[in-house]
């Protein structure tokens, strides 16, 4: 499924990664306890801005390929 | 619960989107892809957890959330006791505070700032619950001894409150209530009497 481009690739993982962070984001906005912040908070927050900062990284490292000689 | 089905959607179509270009990658090869990619991995993801944290902050001010924590249920059953006498539970029973959010109305500090050192507190009590030594329900004490001005928020004005026979029979005593110098809590007692609650009545509760 994951494709050889490394551009690509990367854009992927943090999709997927994405994907993971807002599937658990939608679940914790069904429970209304405490254990739901903790884990809103502790799991759907890393995990969508870990994604979010992996999309930028692609950016950025692309970037730097496409200017090498 | 509109804002949170919403806050659904959102996430929903964001999803959608993600997976579209997870298994498309080649989409972003245009410029075009480009923007919807910065959108779709960016943007919105950003903004379903802002949403996010927004709804998560809403619902930590509700009754409910506060006695998620099992330490917290005999002060979620003092709310229930039979007896007005009781000031927490004639708080509730009469709707003098949202029932909803009942912990948070009183519990709150109307000063600046206080709704996020409500928040911090908060956190602290998870921490406690999770990871810290929880004392009993009935040895459970609050940071700082409780402020009249949380009183005051809505009493003040009231004519119950300013012209009432007690607080008025000593001249000196309404000025002191106003500036924390008496406590509210001196002559308002009990409180959340969780040590007798094997001893009480409970009100059933509006049908």
């Amino acid at each position: 499924m994951l494709k050889a481009n490394p551009l690509e690739r990367r854009l992927q993982i943090a999709g997927v990664i994405l994907i993971l962070g807002l599937v658990v984001e939608g679940l914790t906005l069904l429970s209304h306890g405490a254990v739901g912040f903790l884990v809103f908070t502790g799991l759907a927050g890393s995990l969508i801005l870990l994604g979010v900062l992996l999309y930028l990284l692609a950016l950025v490292r692309s970037e730097s390929l496409e200017k090498k000689p | 619960m509109q804002t949170e089905g919403l806050i659904f959607l959102l996430i929903a179509l964001t999803i959608a989107l993600i997976a579209l270009l997870v298994a498309r990658p080649g989409l972003t090869a245009t410029s075009g892809g480009k923007i919807m990619a910065f959108l779709v991995l960016f943007g919105l993801p950003l903004l379903c957890l802002g949403l996010g944290f927004s709804a998560q902050m809403q619902n930590s001010k509700s009754t409910r959330f506060c006695l998620s924590c099992h330490i917290m249920e005999p002060y979620g059953q003092s709310l229930h006791i039979d007896d007005p006498g009781h000031l927490a539970a004639a708080h509730f029973q009469n709707h003098r505070v949202p029932p909803d959010e009942a912990c948070y109305t009183c519990h709150t500090s109307y000063a600046m700032f206080g709704g996020l050192k409500a928040k911090l507190g908060g956190l602290r009590h998870i921490y406690v619950y999770y990871l810290g030594n929880p004392p009993k329900p009935a040895d459970i004490k609050l940071y700082e001894p409780y402020h009249n001005r949380e009183c005051l928020h809505c009493h003040a004005g009231a004519r119950s409150f300013e012209e009432g026979a007690t607080h008025n029979a000593d001249p000196a005593l309404l000025a002191d209530i106003k500036s924390n110098k008496t406590s509210c809590l001196g002559c308002h007692q009990p409180v959340h009497d969780v040590a007798t609650l094997g001893e009480q009545k409970f009100w059933k509760g509006a049908k």
